[in-house]
């Protein structure tokens, strides 16, 4: 059941240029948050911006103060006004929202697909991977730049091993996510069985989604969407899915989502 | 009138109730009245911000509201438009979600079951396509149990006449009206009246002559946004609604001006996000205010509008809220009120 809280601010961390890490104190929410959920927070006080922005939980810490972590850039006003939040102020805090990643059955590798802020969602994702015993994931992650690769120590730490690619080079393989998934896809045969978990822009989406379909491999996308309400009653933040004969088929991203399995959505 | 020998001995029961039984401290009467509908405070939750009702009891207590009016109902199912269907605005919000619903039938059998003994008062909104979708959909709820009224939303497009909305043609708002009123003879008719016209006051009188019970207003006015960087509307549907803290001064001229111009009780809405707000749309005119936007940001906002409605009451000395509608204090001069709604 999602609460709505007022939560404190305990920290609140700059990780290189535009990128957040914001530590918040609300129990309700840690207790029954799982991987792929989502929190809206509200960023600032009057009504602008004057909707919540919705957030990849991205770690619940461990301890029983019931702290989760939101990792974020700056891309408009409501995460210009979030990054000035002080320690000790309180942003309204409503979740957890939305299902979760489904885990990977034992003995299949996840891999995990980040772009740019999608690497978000992963942390929680290999906390609950380790604490189900499953197999210890591959990371591929993208950003524009070196400098746009953020949370890598938490990866490192976790012995969690990364393909990383930048779209100018500055860092691992140049371009994009997909140069790295596509020899591996090809190769599956010869491996243990895997299924892909993807977040990032529409476009790395959608370019996974197509590999993932093409080569039979299970695959799970955590969706980005506008979304001005999060609990399924403005039906604002819908995704297109494939049509029947009455026409195209719409789902909430917000109440049906954000994870969708790869064949259940159209982008 | 109670007889003397009925009333209780002084001091021995609280004098005024709340609805739900609990006694309050020296008790503001927040019930109002609608004409044929009375509701327990003046806050009621607009359509298509609370779903079909359910979606909030995580939230909310739904007896702690004077209603809600559920998600527009069409004849059939629809699926709405293709995203991206809202688009954030300064202090508001566009909306073109394509009156996407469950169809009347799913309602009735999966919905409003689900919602019986809610507590509060349950209002259908009603719309079509042509004046005989409305009238298929209002008789299918005529009689439902535990419906409390219709509110048509006049601001659908009218297939039969170009697209163009229902609601700004004076005629045909007199005609749907009717039509429905015959429908639907048994449940208290509110009429939704669309902004997106040159005055709202002549679409009131018309609803008011085809049998309206009470005008609720406003719906959202049209507008649009542009993404500079694509040069394409940030809409798929090109044009939306404009809701929110935005439109709030226009609705409120709106509601005044329907108020002293036709002469039914106002249900007003239009960018209400706090106590004060409802109580300057009541001044207006208003017997009831409906929040819509509130419910997206602030998904316990409607009822914490009703405490603080009952606590300002409190301090300023009002004992029945109902007193207020109508109360603004025109600058000396100015012709009185033509009607008292």
């Amino acid at each position: 059941m999602p609460s709505d809280i007022a939560a404190p601010v305990i920290r609140h961390d700059v990780l290189g240029r535009d990128h957040f890490l914001l530590t918040l104190e609300c129990p309700a929410i840690a207790r029954e948050a799982r991987a792929g959920q989502f929190v809206m927070l509200r960023a600032g006080r009057g009504f602008q911006p004057l909707l919540r922005r919705p957030m990849s939980i991205c770690r619940v810490l461990p301890g029983r103060r019931g702290r989760i972590q939101i990792l974020y850039k700056i891309v408009g006003e409501g995460t210009r006004c979030l990054s000035q939040q002080p320690v000790g102020a309180t942003v309204p805090t409503l979740g957890p929202l939305g299902n979760g990643f489904r885990l990977a059955p034992d003995g299949t590798r996840p891999i995990l697909v980040a772009g740019g802020i999608g690497i978000a969602i992963f942390p929680f994702l290999v906390e609950a991977l380790r604490a189900a015993r499953r197999a210890t994931p591959l990371l591929i992650y993208g950003a524009r730049a070196n400098r746009d690769l953020v949370a890598l120590d938490f990866f490192r730490a976790r012995d969690v091993p990364m393909r990383l690619a930048t779209e100018d080079g500055s860092r691992g393989t140049k371009g994009f996510v997909t140069r790295i998934l596509e020899p591996l896809l090809a190769r599956k045969d010869r491996g243990p069985r895997m299924e892909i978990f993807a977040c990032g822009p529409t476009p790395m989406l959608k370019a996974v989604r197509e590999r993932a379909l093409g080569a039979g491999v299970p695959c799970q996308l955590a969706l980005e969407s506008q979304m001005p309400c999060g609990i399924g009653v403005c039906l604002g933040c819908v995704v297109g899915c494939p049509p029947d004969e009455r026409g195209p088929i719409f789902r909430r991203v917000c109440a049906e989502g954000p994870v969708f399995g790869a064949e259940e959505v159209v982008l | 009138m109670r007889r003397r020998a009925d009333r209780a001995p002084r001091g021995t029961v609280p004098r005024v109730r709340a609805a739900a039984g609990r006694p309050r401290k020296r008790g503001v009467d927040l019930s109002v009245d609608l004409g044929p509908l009375r509701l327990k405070n003046p806050i009621v939750a607009a359509s298509g911000t609370f779903g079909y009702g359910t979606d909030f009891l995580p939230y909310l207590d739904l007896r702690d509201l004077g209603g809600f009016v559920t998600k527009g109902l069409s004849l059939l199912p629809r699926r709405g438009n293709a995203p991206p269907r809202t688009c954030e605005t300064p202090s508001g919000m566009l909306n073109a979600i394509g009156l996407a619903n469950v169809g009347v039938e799913a309602f009735l059998s999966e919905k409003l079951p689900a919602l019986r003994d809610c507590g509060t008062a349950i209002i259908a909104n009603v719309f079509g396509e042509t004046q005989e979708e409305y009238v298929a959909v209002a008789r299918r709820l005529n009689g439902a149990p535990g419906l409390a009224a219709l509110e048509l939303n006049l601001s659908c497009p009218n297939t039969e006449k170009g697209g163009l909305a229902f609601g700004v043609s004076p005629p045909v708002v007199r005609q749907v009206v009717a039509a429905v009123r015959r429908a639907a003879p048994d449940l208290p008719l509110i009429v939704k009246l669309t902004p997106n016209i040159t005055d709202v006051a002549v679409a009131g009188s018309a609803a008011r002559e085809g049998g309206a019970d009470v005008l609720s207003l406003v719906n959202t006015f049209l507008g649009m946004a542009i993404d500079l960087e694509t040069r394409r509307p940030v809409l798929d549907n090109v044009v939306g609604g404009l809701s929110g803290p935005a439109i709030k001064p226009l609705a409120l001229y709106m509601v005044h001006r329907v108020y002293r111009e036709v002469g039914l009780p106002v249900l007003g809405m239009g960018g209400i996000s706090c106590a004060e707000d409802a109580l300057e749309f009541m001044l207006a005119g208003s017997a009831a205010v409906q929040v819509g936007t509130l419910n997206f940001f602030d998904p316990t906002g409607s009822v914490r509008l009703v405490r603080e409605i009952e606590a300002w009451c409190r301090s300023a000395g009002v004992r029945a809220v109902r007193d207020l509608t109508g109360t603004l204090r025109l600058p000396a001069g100015r012709p009185p009120a033509p009607c008292s709604g």
